[in-house]
Formats: structure tokens, C-alpha cells, sequence
């Protein structure tokens, strides 16, 4: 059986307002820590959903449209970097399980 | 909805619904709050609920032949894997296809929606049908506190106020840290990450390759080569059409040692023995979710504080101590546990700290913290760094000896288990190993 590429897998998810364009993070990412004090990074490789990029300088970027909400980076980070909550209802994104 | 509730409770997963329904059982006015679009929506299990506690939830809810519950299981497997070959323990029997099942594997967008279902059936009977709530939708944003003390809560702009809250928000317990009942940052150490796939058959395919007649079902836990390295372990459970297939990785490993969960994920699918069990399966979904390990240092110091509860994940109940990952029916105790204190804090208009600490008595009298207290050993056992790499490679290294057969004079199986040990590791180290396990178990 061919394995998934990620983006080919999170195609299968279903996130919630995918039609609004205009979305409230539900996770705000300080970079700034990334990418002067912290030592691993780590986010860029523990995530599941790959929110967590670096670029070809090695900053750390963060997009929260992938996120399915599991909360890896929430623990991961040591860096206090990162501030995350639960997705609002109306206006944020988040995900929406058809098996969970 | 101006009036107060005697109890409010946060999150419609199980440990919430199974405190809905014994509230609404006993009569109580509540407001059932969950922040997805409709019960389940955002929750992820491996997953199979153990025990019989379901059955007093919904009483024969086997009978219910589109029940939400996927298959019972009868055949469970536990499976040591180096990078060519698997060993495993594996049971399987009839007695376990007698109801009361022990366990159902349940996908949760299913299962807890179903649930919800049956708690609205309960609020409708109940006598409160006009006044007490679930709804969905609604992502409770801060507990409201008034001299230490829970009185509501609050989402957006609006405010909803109660004798007490129920948090049964999950592991990741924004409103527990919130109130000081966990600590504001919770280190990785001693939390994992969960990640599946659930991969779909026809149905007759499914039941013919893992040999499932009727609502039949297998469990399969793997521990080895299926992680790369990275504490943890994996598992396979069937569903009606699909399985669950996945891991569940240390945060802290993945970190030190620099792995992506989903790298982890194919290089477990990727195994021979793997690879031949899910061969011609549609991936449909893909899913992960942090779960706690069972370790009690990561636990909440107490679960209770004026006017408030904690149940289920959000309270750290989970433990894996090798023979099953248990969860859901920790959850589903728990939350149990506390809507009966409700209940009786409320004959006896005491919902302060000092009451509500009978939940806590409650819950260190049943199985849930009986278990996570007597198998502490196991699981720091199970996350031994020998467990994900020396002992299931000696103990393939064992097998592929043991079972080859040439044209040549056979050795006898303790001289070719001495020689695996002296392969792998030292009779030492798992000397000190069999101790530890000794104890566990």
C-alpha cells in the first residue's frame, strides 16, 4: 500500500470555515523566539500537520490553516513560543472529524 | 437561559457525556457545553473502550444494531516487531463474544455523537426535558471564579452561572491550568502524541483477512520497530469497513531524537509483516491528538476545587501498562464519579472544596486510580529505552532461530535464547529489566 504524501493526507481532513478566507488564529506563535534563543526548533518536525516551517534562511514560520488541533506543539515547545487555544466556533478554523 | 444550573459541564467527550447522562438520570438541571459542531466532532481515540461501564450508561447496548460502537473485540494481539519479522502473544476466544463485551472499538465522530443522542433521550425523560441543555457550538472561554470559588462560566460576551462545573475538556485543559488546578506550561516528558490513519476495505475483505465473523473485532498493540526509536508503541484495531492503525510517539523523544510523527507513521506501515495486513486499503482520514501516558507526575495534584470537578483526560486518567491503552473508560468512571457527588452535593447544598473532595475519595476507591496506582511500575517499564529496540529485537532474533529449519542439527531453545541474549544485550541488563517487568505486571 503507497504511503500518503502530508499533504495528500491532510486533503482528507475536514476543517471547519474553509470557505471564509478571513480566520481567527487559534494559535499565536511567538517566531521571534525561534529564530534568536531556541536551540532544537523543534516544532518544525514534531508537528503532525506540518504547521510549523522553516525557510531557506532557517526561520521559523508558522501557518495555523493545517492545524488539527492536537496539541503537540502546545508540549513540544520549551521555549514558551507558543500560545495556543481552542479554534472559535465562528470565525476560527480548526478541525471537524468524519471517523475522529 | 437566565437561571442558574445546579451543574454545568464543559466538553461533550465521554467523560462529559457519561456525567450528562447520570445527572439527567437523577434528575438534575444542567447545560452540557461542547465547542464542536456536534459531539465528537473534535476528538480522536485509538481507540477501544474497556470495561463494562458503557452497559451502565445505556444498558444493552448491544441489543442496538446501529449502535455507535464499531466491533467488540474477542482477539487481542501484542506484538514485538524488529525490521523483517513480528512475535506475538495472541488470544482469542469465544468467552469474550458473550455479553457484557469487554471492550468495543469505537470511532469517536461516531460513538460520542451517538452517545449525545442517548443523553438527549435521558434530559427528554427526565425533569428538567424543557431546561437542561446540550449545546454545541460554543467554546467556553474562562471558568468564572468568585472568591476561589467556580460559579459559571463564560463564552464571547455571555455568562452562564451554576452551582458547579464539570471540566471534562480533555488533555489539553486550557480551563484546568486555568483555575491552578495543572500548572500553566506542561513539559513534554511524560506526554505523547497519538497519530492514525483509518483506512477502509470492503467490508467482506476486512472480515476475511482478520478473521472476524459477525461484529467480531481484534486488538493489536506493537511495540519495537514500529516506533523508529522513539518511545512509544503502536496499535491496529477494526472497525465495521475500516481499521485504526497508528502510534503513539513520546514528545520529548520525538524532540531529542528529531523524528516527524508521520515519517513514523510510514516507516510502521512500511514493515513487511505490516505492509501485508493492510494491503489494498483507502486511506479516508488522518488524524492525531496528544494523549497523557499514565505516568502520575504528569496527573493534576488534586481534581477538585470550590464548586468544581475534573474528569477524564483533562485530569490526566489514561494509562498504558502494556496489556491495553485505557482511556475512555477512565474518562467514563470518572465522569460517572463526579456527576454522583454533584448529585449528592446538592441533597446536601454543599458544593465547597471540602464536599466535593468525596470525588476524589470516590475515584481513589475504584479501579481507575486503584490501577494507575499499582501499575506505575509498568509503565515506566513500558517506556524503558530497551523496550522500543533491545528486548523486541532479541526476542525476533529468538523467533527467527527457534523457527528456521535447516538440514542441519538443531540447537535446543534455551542455547538459542542465551545466544539471542548475547546478541542484543547482556543477561544483566535484563536481569535488571525482568525485575522491573517482575514487579510491574
Amino acid at each position: 500500500m503507497k504511503n500518503l504524501k502530508l499533504t495528500e493526507r491532510l486533503g482528507l481532513v475536514n476543517y471547519r470555515n474553509q470557505a471564509k478566507s478571513d480566520i481567527k488564529p487559534h494559535i499565536v506563535v511567538n517566531t521571534d523566539i525561534c529564530n534568536s534563543v531556541c536551540p532544537h526548533k523543534c516544532t518544525t518536525y514534531v508537528c503532525p500537520a506540518n504547521c510549523y516551517t522553516t525557510d531557506d534562511k532557517g526561520k521559523v514560520h508558522f501557518q495555523v490553516e493545517d492545524c488539527i488541533e492536537c496539541g503537540t506543539c502546545m508540549y513540544a515547545c520549551d521555549q514558551g513560543a507558543v500560545d495556543w487555544n481552542f479554534p472559535d466556533p465562528e470565525i476560527g478554523r480548526g478541525v471537524n472529524w468524519n471517523f475522529g | 437561559m437566565d437561571e442558574k444550573f445546579d451543574c454545568i459541564i464543559v466538553g461533550a467527550g465521554v467523560a462529559g457525556l457519561a456525567a450528562a447522562m447520570t445527572l439527567a438520570k437523577n434528575n438534575m438541571k444542567f447545560l452540557l457545553i461542547e465547542k464542536g459542531e456536534f459531539a465528537g466532532s473534535k476528538n480522536v481515540s485509538g481507540g477501544v473502550l474497556w470495561g463494562h461501564d458503557l452497559n451502565k450508561l445505556v444498558p444493552d447496548y448491544w441489543e442496538e444494531k446501529d449502535g455507535g460502537w464499531e466491533r467488540f473485540i474477542n482477539h487481542r494481539r501484542l506484538t514485538f516487531m524488529d525490521d523483517q519479522s513480528t512475535f506475538s502473544v495472541d488470544f482469542k476466544s469465544s468467552h469474550f463474544s458473550e455479553t457484557p463485551y469487554s471492550g468495543v472499538v469505537v470511532l469517536r465522530a461516531k460513538f460520542d455523537h451517538w452517545l449525545a443522542g442517548k443523553v438527549e433521550e435521558a434530559i427528554a425523560e427526565s425533569d428538567y426535558s424543557m431546561d437542561s441543555f446540550l449545546a454545541t457550538n460554543i467554546l467556553v472561554e474562562e471558568i468564572l471564579m468568585e472568591d476561589d470559588k467556580a460559579v459559571g462560566i463564560r463564552t464571547g460576551d455571555e455568562k452562564f452561572y451554576a452551582d458547579s462545573i464539570i471540566i471534562a475538556e480533555g488533555v489539553n485543559n486550557l480551563l484546568t491550568r486555568q483555575i491552578g488546578l495543572q500548572k500553566s506550561y506542561v513539559p513534554a516528558d511524560h506526554m505523547l502524541t497519538g497519530i492514525k490513519e483509518i483506512i477502509r476495505f470492503d467490508r467482506e475483505k476486512l472480515e476475511d483477512r482478520f478473521q472476524l465473523n459477525g461484529l467480531s473485532g481484534m486488538s493489536n498493540e506493537f511495540v519495537g520497530y514500529a516506533t523508529d526509536g522513539v518511545e512509544g508503541g503502536g496499535f491496529l484495531y477494526t472497525n465495521r469497513d475500516t481499521i485504526s492503525i497508528g502510534l503513539v510517539l513520546g514528545i520529548k523523544d520525538l524532540r531529542e531524537k528529531v523524528k516527524k510523527p508521520h515519517d513514523v507513521l510510514n516507516h510502521f506501515k512500511s514493515h513487511p509483516v505490516i505492509a501485508d495486513t493492510i494491503r489494498g486499503g483507502e486511506i479516508v482520514e488522518y488524524s492525531a491528538h496528544v494523549v497523557s501516558s499514565g505516568d502520575k507526575r504528569v496527573m493534576p495534584e488534586k481534581l477538585y476545587k470550590d464548586g468544581v470537578l475534573i474528569c477524564g483526560e483533562a485530569a490526566n486518567l489514561l494509562m498504558n501498562a502494556g496489556k491495553a491503552i485505557q482511556g475512555m473508560d477512565y474518562a467514563m468512571r470518572s465522569g460517572i464519579l463526579a456527576a454522583e457527588t454533584i448529585v449528592s452535593a446538592k441533597e446536601k447544598e454543599d458544593f465547597t472544596a471540602g464536599y466535593l473532595k468525596e470525588y476524589e475519595n470516590k475515584l481513589s476507591d475504584s479501579y481507575v486510580m486503584k490501577d494507575i496506582n499499582n501499575f506505575q511500575d509498568a509503565v515506566h517499564l513500558l517506556h524503558d529505552p530497551m523496550m522500543v529496540g533491545k528486548v523486541p529485537n532479541l526476542i525476533n532474533d529468538f523467533g527467527r532461530k527457534f523457527f528456521t529449519i535447516k538440514s542441519e542439527p538443531t540447537q535446543k531453545a534455551h542455547k538459542l535464547m542465551r545466544d539471542s541474549i548475547k546478541e542484543h544485550t547482556s543477561t544483566w541488563d535484563l536481569i535488571k529489566l525482568g525485575f522491573k517487568g517482575a514487579k510491574s505486571l
